[in-house]
């Protein structure tokens, strides 16, 4: 096959999705055979499973040491010469979740228990640009995906003659639809009728 | 390969908290040259074109209304805002972040083209854009989980290992996907040549300017 008649075939609109889906899978699939080699030095560190369980802490698996404002806990930081005051409120819980934790020692295991002060910590010290900048990005991109979708799909205010034309195309379909299903019952009357008999 | 030896010497980092920007000539002359361009777009009209009629003398003139003149307008400066934030930005994942909202204004700003034709292929530039954000953010996550950290600064002294070849290609094809492959795009002519000209073309030139920058990554991580 000449390089030209590829290109032509490529040309058209509805082969280009296809041909990239099939290169995508291909190399899905690839993946699969690649070594899954993980950073053990990772960002956010954690204890083993039951670790801290065994302890005895409320905070269970959520436990990352430390007094709010007297000692720093557990965070790390990509540049940590950029962050000089790491960690220091990292198990900062609120008087509510104290109460909690001072009934239960399953608090850490609770779907209300995410620790605040280490949610503070990572996303507006450590990251604390990225937090904003990052939200940003995406509700620009959800605000313009659905104005799109409202101004050139939905909103057909102005365009009365297409949406009568539509509705005359609807109108039609359904009376089809609603006779074929009429036919059906009909036949399915007879057919039970000759059983019947 | 390091920062240097690919867009020249480091000439200083913003940090700020994990996020560090690092600005060097390559990245700087990207972001001013896709902020001007932008500019040039923002103060520019629609074409009209006149096309000639088949049978008869007459001329027909096609042009844009105000509504979707300033519809356009808009989506083509904030595709020029997005294109240079990732021209500037050190963090992996921002990039395809930036990346995605240029995918959705790109497909946002074709499709306002009123053409049956064009609509048509808008359709499959979309289903492209649709299926990238899978090999887009999974080859970030990738990197990520390979790396332990989104930091182009801190991952360009990294050695690359396999995971992390296959995150960047993963990303890269994610890329073409979002706004590379328009370029190559079947109809794009089609597409250009509709009334409305200047404004479709944002979409060509941040794709040019993120493939640029993607290679740019993808040496980063790669070597």
């Amino acid at each position: 096959m000449r390089i030209g008649d590829i290109w032509n075939k490529l040309a058209t609109p509805k082969r280009i999705p296809r041909l990239f889906a099939l290169i995508l899978g291909i190399f899905l699939i690839i993946g699969f055979m690649v070594p899954m080699g993980l950073n053990v030095d990772q960002l956010y560190p954690r204890e083993a499973p039951q670790v801290q369980v065994e302890q005895g802490l409320a905070m269970a698996p959520y436990a990352r040491g430390g007094e709010p404002l007297v000692s720093p806990g557990i965070t790390k930081s990509a540049y940590p010469q950029y962050a000089p005051k790491l960690g220091w409120i990292n198990s900062y819980v609120s008087p509510l979740s104290r109460f909690v934790m001072s009934l239960s020692p399953y608090f850490g295991t609770s779907i209300y228990s995410s620790p605040g002060g280490l949610i503070d910590e990572i996303l507006y010290y450590t990251r604390g640009f990225d937090t904003v900048l990052e939200s940003s990005i995406l509700m620009m991109a959800f605000i313009i995906a659905s104005w799109l979708s409202v101004n050139y799909t939905m909103n057909r205010r102005n365009d009365s003659e297409n949406i009568k034309k539509d509705v005359k195309i609807a109108i039609s379909n359904s009376d089809l639809i609603a006779s074929e299903v009429e036919q059906n019952n009909i036949k399915a009357h007879r057919k039970q009728n000759r059983r019947d008999n | 390969m390091s920062l240097a030896s690919l867009g020249g010497n480091l000439l200083g980092i913003v940090p700020l908290g994990d996020i560090v920007f690092y600005l060097n000539p390559l990245h700087l002359f990207l972001f001013v040259a896709i902020l001007i361009f932008t500019f040039l777009i923002a103060i520019s009209h629609t074409e009209t074109q006149v096309e000639a009629e088949f049978g008869t003398l007459g001329d027909k003139k096609q042009s844009v209304g105000l509504k979707e003149f300033k519809a356009r307008r808009f989506l083509s400066v904030i595709c020029g805002i997005a294109t240079a934030g990732a021209m500037i930005t050190g963090d992996l994942y921002n990039f395809t972040l930036f990346m995605s909202l240029v995918g959705i204004l790109n497909i946002g700003i074709i499709s306002s083209v009123k053409q049956i034709g064009v609509l048509d292929s808008v359709f499959q530039y979309g289903l492209i854009a649709m299926m990238c954000s899978l090999p887009l953010f999974g080859g970030a996550a990738i990197v990520l989980g390979a790396c332990g950290t989104v930091s182009l600064l801190a991952i360009q002294s990294m050695k690359p290992t396999a995971m992390m070849i296959f995150g960047a290609i993963m990303l890269f094809i994610g890329v073409c996907g979002e706004s590379g492959i328009a370029p190559f795009f079947a109809s794009k002519a089609e597409m250009f040549r509709t009334p409305g000209s200047p404004f479709l073309l944002i979409v060509h030139l941040s794709s040019l300017f993120i493939i640029i920058r993607a290679i740019e990554i993808v040496l980063i991580i790669c070597t």
